[in-house]
């Protein structure tokens, strides 16, 4: 039993030192790309004003992956940040100076306040059933929160679904009174709320024949009783983007405005409690859009004329007046069109700036409007900033901050989201800081081998002549005595390189790219769903290179990327620098989709083919006009190459050269699909399916999974009576995980399933059925040598049932016993052997959710593998084999059980939580050590470790004590030379009186 | 066309199917885990998470309109860790039960302990992501059972040749005279000559018997040294 606590103890080993934590592993927490589409979820600037007076900045903003965030604009590090669930969207966010209000969840469904600087949730009210709730399009119509004004500070207005008000108070989250539109099934949907000290307004489209027509109530903010309501007479074709509340703060007793463009006609209603007021027309100018800039509760707004000029409009005691027009702001062929941001200064100032990118000059340029400076008549402060497009990408939002040191000069601060997920701050010319957000939604990523640092360095030194050669190596020379007193000096103080040392470079090196001693620094290379790539060191998280995806053709009508497939195409072991292309479907805003290839050099992030230059935008190659169905590597001894299947099953290769060709000719099979040797008229092979497998009517196929290529280290496994039990390796194996058909009925009995496929004719060696959650299957599943491991949520309750989440490992051995070996790695797929195979399994109960999961990989795959989990709580857990083994005993393991290692059955395996938020997916990778892997997971954030599944056995251990060794040694040496003249004494002694 | 207060949340409870429960609790802040700062973003959960509620300043959270049945309620929070509870929630107007909860152990039957409701929470342990480096320590090397007996054989040895001077001469002889026979037996054994070894070895085995019963009838091979040895020590 000792020797088994023991064992037990070093299998829990694994795990991080607390020296090495922040050397071996780093986390990069990340916020995702702001959401733009709506002003509600936009970024801004806000600035909590404290009693005595001092003020704090935070920039707030709702992003693409679903989370409330806000950053420090000082450093650009993330203050606080908070993670809604997937079936829980950010629909709105607003913010007055101590909180925020959420709004998520169809229709509206969940409030949550949050404290602004520390994030702190302080109330969460579900206001109803998310199931409920009504979906508008866009997802934010019909949803707002507003503060309460006045007397009311203290409570919220959130109007849900279109036409239910409530009015909440903001420390008991108890409703106030609530307020239901008469009629719900009219058409008026509301979707703004307008709260003054007197009245509160609730505005909302009626939609008529070809527009909307405005529609506005008023209620009384303390009874919630209806004032009056009506339809203001007005026609709006677009919606609620070019309809403008205008009221100023500081000036209470100035009635708000609704404005509105009607037919290029700026129209204008004085919101009165009573809404007996007339519309008010502002004829004469033409205009094509309004902005709501953010300063609209200061009276300002940004109009458009037709000509592409932006105009600030201010409410004032006589209605809407001009203040400013930009000057050339009209549209033009030399620059893109502006993008107007309204921002405060601490004193509440109203600063607007319009930002645009010059043509001419390649330059990004702002002019920050101040209407209250220069003695009122305003202040345009202009200035132009390097902004980095070849980089970034365009401009698509701006946020602005405004100071005002000394009269007559203004100092902005611009936050600007890009089109490639990147956000940067820029103080008036000067970059203070870039975050990478783009990098929350990688889709593929792979870890790419370095070369070592002799081959970085001479490269290409095959055809030199002889006296270069002398010349170079008399240079090398030069270095052999530095060489030689490092050799001595390690050998003395025995600083050899450490397996738990970062291999991070040290700061401000120039030297290339090179691979640390035990092959621990990869370059990551990672591909966003933003038409980025990025090359990412694995030692530190940094970014090393990026490149922009050009979008071909299609930048005339715009279109976006979707990477599809990362592979390695070259790798170091090729002798040259490791080359990666990456797959990607471009879809064009037109319509068409093309499958366009990217073959970029890993190292540095140039193009592979050379057609783009370094500084600009990287060019594809379109492969095929039209989308692909599948793609894969095709590893042959004369190289890779990428097969592309079309939907029309026609095969494309890539690089498309003769060798490729016969090579791909020589390979040929294909799972599943059979290539005629012929090549069809069209010049290309055309595959056809040689087998299907019809599923049940009732399931679904959710998806489908394969073995990782990695190397088999022992074809069996020796028991502890000497018998060996051969793993069934059969590369074709595929596993399937269906679930509940679409078009059948759901019912209580849906359930889903597991299979394993002989993937080259379509035989089933594994299924299981797994019970189904309301119809939804969440299954994982991973296979791994002869190893099946998946994971599900088992909700059975009856007797003796018990609810949790399960985990099933199964492993797959050939024939029907001990010591059967049909060689089923190398086996035919026509053989009936394939069908020979026994299999063990076991359940455990898991102590909770998993979001994704990979085994653990290693160079030779000697290594015990291990399964490193992303769960639910936002951690990243490994979990060791011999946990997961199907045939650990249920009884005391006896002694061959022993010699086997094979631990007792417990069905709860232990919850040891080793440290990432919204993990998508996992990428393992082998280390030049055999026993170690390195982890990459990603999904919001980014986080990379080293595990070392059956410790570092192959590395001397950092507790290893040269010195202590070396003192030994000399000790017992002294002991020698000191004992010996003794005993040679004492020999002589017994010689003579014995 | 205002509608009552009450009303209105009648209706807007009206609009779940059944008449469901807000289960309502506390995460009490422990030393260990002080406030929501330290706690950092948390849920509580019913299940697979499909009814939560998120953890506020104050510790109290909400799971809104659970319909009745049996419940495993967990906690997820990134750094603590707290015990999963069982919890029924019943058609009638009755408080729901809450139970510590084991995983892994069936539902049925119940524990038949039940903690108050509303539900008390609180953070177990944090999780602790580090583990400690094994370092060479003499106290934990000498604890080792193997260890503790190459120390004893150590002391003995080197005990030895005081014991032997403080000893009485005939026991001094005596136990000379043992030695001499295992050393006997060793050499045989080592040398190869099994049977030899074997039979003294029997002959060392006979003699603690003849030895208690008082007569001489182990007497074999070898035995005649013995046997003047226990004359003269009778």
């Amino acid at each position: 039993m000792r020797l088994l606590s023991l064992l037990l103890s070093a299998v829990c080993a694994y795990a991080l030192h607390a020296s090495e934590a922040g050397v071996v592993d780093w986390h990069k927490p990340l916020a995702g790309v702001p959401l733009l589409q709506s002003p509600a979820t936009a970024p801004t600037f806000h600035r909590r004003e404290y009693e005595n007076g001092a003020t704090r900045s935070v920039i707030l903003t709702a992003t693409q992956s679903n989370v409330l965030a806000a950053l420090n604009p000082a450093n650009g590090s993330l203050e606080w940040r908070h993670l809604f669930d997937d079936d829980d969207r950010i629909l709105a966010y607003r913010k007055n100076n101590e909180v925020v209000a959420a709004l998520s969840g169809l229709g509206g469904a969940y409030l949550r306040l949050f404290d602004t600087l520390n994030g702190d949730l302080l109330l969460e009210s579900r206001l109803h059933s998310p199931e409920v709730g009504r979906l508008f399009e866009p997802e934010s119509l019909g949803a707002a929160v507003a503060f309460g004004a006045g007397e009311q500070a203290k409570d919220i207005y959130v109007l849900t679904d279109g036409h239910v008000l409530r009015c909440i108070d903001r420390h008991t989250g108890d409703v106030k009174w609530g307020w239901s539109a008469p009629d719900q099934t009219s058409l008026v949907i509301y979707s703004k709320i307008v709260a003054t000290p007197s009245t509160v307004y609730l505005l909302g489209l009626a939609k008529s024949f070809s527009s909307y027509t405005l529609h506005v109530t008023s209620l009384s903010p303390v009874t919630g009783e209806l004032v009056a309501s009506s339809a203001i007479p007005s026609s709006v074709t677009t919606g609620f983007s070019d309809v403008v509340v205008l009221r100023d703060l500081r000036v209470p007793e100035l009635d708000a405005h609704l404005v509105w463009l009607e037919d290029k006609v700026l129209k204008s209603f004085q919101l009165t409690p009573g809404l007996k007021a007339k519309p008010a027309v502002n004829k004469g100018v033409a205009y094509k859009s309004v902005h709501d800039v953010g300063v609209s509760e200061y009276g300002q707004l940004v109009a458009v004329k037709d000509d592409g000029s932006g105009r600030v409009i201010r409410l004032s005691s006589e209605g809407l007046k001009v203040i400013w027009e930009y000057t050339d702001s009209d549209s033009s062929s030399q620059r893109s069109d502006s993008i107007y941001a309204g921002g405060l200064d601490v004193d509440g100032y109203p600063y607007i700036a319009r930002v645009f990118w010059s043509h001419t000059f390649r330059q990004a340029s702002a002019h920050v409007f101040a209407s209250h400076l220069a003695e009122g008549k305003g202040l345009v402060t202009g200035f132009t900033f390097p902004f980095k497009t070849g980089e970034h990408g365009i401009i698509s939002h701006v946020a602005v901050d405004a100071a005002n040191p000394e009269p007559y000069r203004v100092l902005a601060r611009l936050f600007l989201t890009t089109s490639t997920g990147a956000v940067q701050l820029w103080q008036h010319d000067k970059l203070q800081w870039t975050r990478e957000e783009g990098l929350s939604d990688i889709r593929v990523a792979e870890m790419v081998e370095l070369p070592e640092r002799k081959v970085a360095a001479h490269a290409g030194v095959e055809n030199e002549t002889f006296g270069t050669r002398l010349r170079r190596q008399l240079a090398d020379a030069q270095d052999f005595p530095q060489y030689a007193v490092n050799f001595v000096r390690r050998f003395v103080t025995g600083s050899y390189a450490s397996v738990s040392a970062s291999v991070a470079p040290s700061a401000n090196t120039t030297e290339p790219l090179s691979r640390d001693t035990f092959g621990f620094r990869k370059v990551i290379v990672a591909v966003t769903s933003y038409g980025k790539v990025y090359g990412i060191d694995s030692a530190n998280g940094d970014v090393l290179w990026s490149r922009v995806f050009g979008l071909g053709w299609a930048a005339q009508v715009g279109g976006h990327i979707i990477p599809a497939k990362l592979f390695v195409t070259r790798t170091v072991g090729d002798g040259e620098t490791p080359q990666v292309v990456i797959v990607t479907q471009r879809k064009a805003n037109n319509g068409l989709v093309d499958t366009v290839l990217f073959h970029v050099d890993a190292l540095t992030g140039e193009d592979a083919t050379g057609k783009s230059p370094a500084a600009d935008v990287l060019q594809g190659h379109d492969v095929v006009s039209g989308p692909i169905v599948e793609a894969f590597l095709l590893r042959t001894s004369a190289g890779r190459a990428v097969v592309l299947l079309d939907e029309f099953l026609q095969v494309h290769l890539y690089p498309e050269t003769d060798e490729a060709q016969q090579a791909f000719e020589k390979a040929l099979p294909l799972t599943g699909h059979q290539i005629p040797p012929k090549v069809e008229f069209t010049g290309r092979h055309i595959a056809y399916p040689t087998w299907s497998l019809p599923f049940p009517p009732t399931e679904d196929i959710r998806s489908v999974f394969a073995r990782p290529a990695d190397p088999v280290a022992s074809l069996g496994k020796v028991l502890g009576n000497r018998t060996t039990l051969y793993k069934y390796l059969n590369p074709n194996l595929v596993g399937v995980i269906t679930g509940p058909s679409g078009s059948v009925p759901l019912s209580k009995a849906a359930t889903c399933g597991v299979y394993l496929v002989d993937g080259a004719k379509g035989t089933i060696i594994y299924h299981a059925v797994l019970p189904s959650v309301d119809g939804v299957c969440d299954v994982k599943a991973t296979l791994v040598e002869n190893w099946l491991v998946y994971h599900y949520y088992d909700n059975e309750v009856g007797p003796g049932q018990s609810k949790g989440h399960r985990v099933v490992s199964v492993e797959l051995y050939e024939g029907h016993g001990v010591d059967e070996k049909i060689q089923s790695s190398d086996l035919t797929s026509l053989a009936n052997e394939t069908t020979s195979v026994s299999i063990y399994e076991q359940s455990f109960v898991f102590p909770r959710g998993i979001t994704t999961w990979s085994p653990t990989s290693t160079s030779y795959g000697i290594t015990m593998k291990d399964i490193i989990i992303a769960n639910e709580n936002n951690q990243i857990q490994s979990f060791p084999r011999r946990f997961l083994d199907p045939r650990r005993p249920k009884q005391k393991p006896t002694t061959q059980e022993m010699e086997e290692w094979l631990i007792q059955y417990d069905p709860v395996i232990p919850d040891d939580p080793k440290r990432v938020a919204k993990t998508r997916r996992i990428v393992t990778s082998p280390a030049l050590l055999e026993s170690t892997s390195l982890v990459f997971a990603y999904g919001l954030d980014l986080f990379s470790t080293r595990v070392a599944p059956s410790n570092t056995f192959d590395v001397l251990s950092e507790n290893f004590n040269k010195a202590q060794l070396v003192f030994t040694i000399g000790g017992l040496a002294l002991a020698i030379v000191v004992v010996k003249p003794m005993v040679a004494r004492k020999r002589l002694r017994e010689r003579w009186y014995e | 066309m205002r509608i009552p207060l009450t009303l209105f949340a009648l209706a807007s409870a009206c609009a779940s199917a059944a008449l469901a429960l807000d289960l309502k609790g506390r995460v009490q802040w422990t030393p260990q885990c002080p406030s929501l700062q330290e706690l950092g973003q948390a849920k509580v959960v019913l299940d697979d998470g499909k009814l939560r509620g998120g953890v506020t300043r104050d510790g109290s959270f909400v799971i809104p309109d659970v319909p009745a049945g049996t419940y495993i309620l967990s906690v997820i929070a990134h750094d603590y860790q707290f015990e999963p509870m069982r919890i029924d929630v019943f058609e009638s107007d009755s408080l729901p039960e809450v139970r510590p909860y084991f995983p892994g152990t069936p539902l049925s039957p119940a524990a038949p302990a039940t903690l108050p409701y509303p539900i008390m929470l609180s953070a177990r342990a944090k999780n602790d992501y580090f583990v400690p480096r094994e370092s060479f320590n003499v106290l934990a090397m000498f604890k080792n059972p193997m260890m503790m007996m190459m120390l004893g054989a150590g002391v003995l040895v080197l005990l030895m040749p005081t014991l032997m001077k403080n000893m009485d001469p005939e026991v001094l002889e005596d136990f000379k005279e043992r030695q001499a026979k295992m050393a006997n037996i060793q050499s045989s054994l080592q040398s190869g000559d099994l049977a030899s070894g074997f039979s003294q070895l029997l002959a060392a085995g006979d003699e603690p018997k003849a030895a208690a019963s008082g007569s001489s009838k182990g007497a074999s091979s070898g035995g005649a040294k013995q046997r003047g040895g226990k004359n003269k020590r009778r």
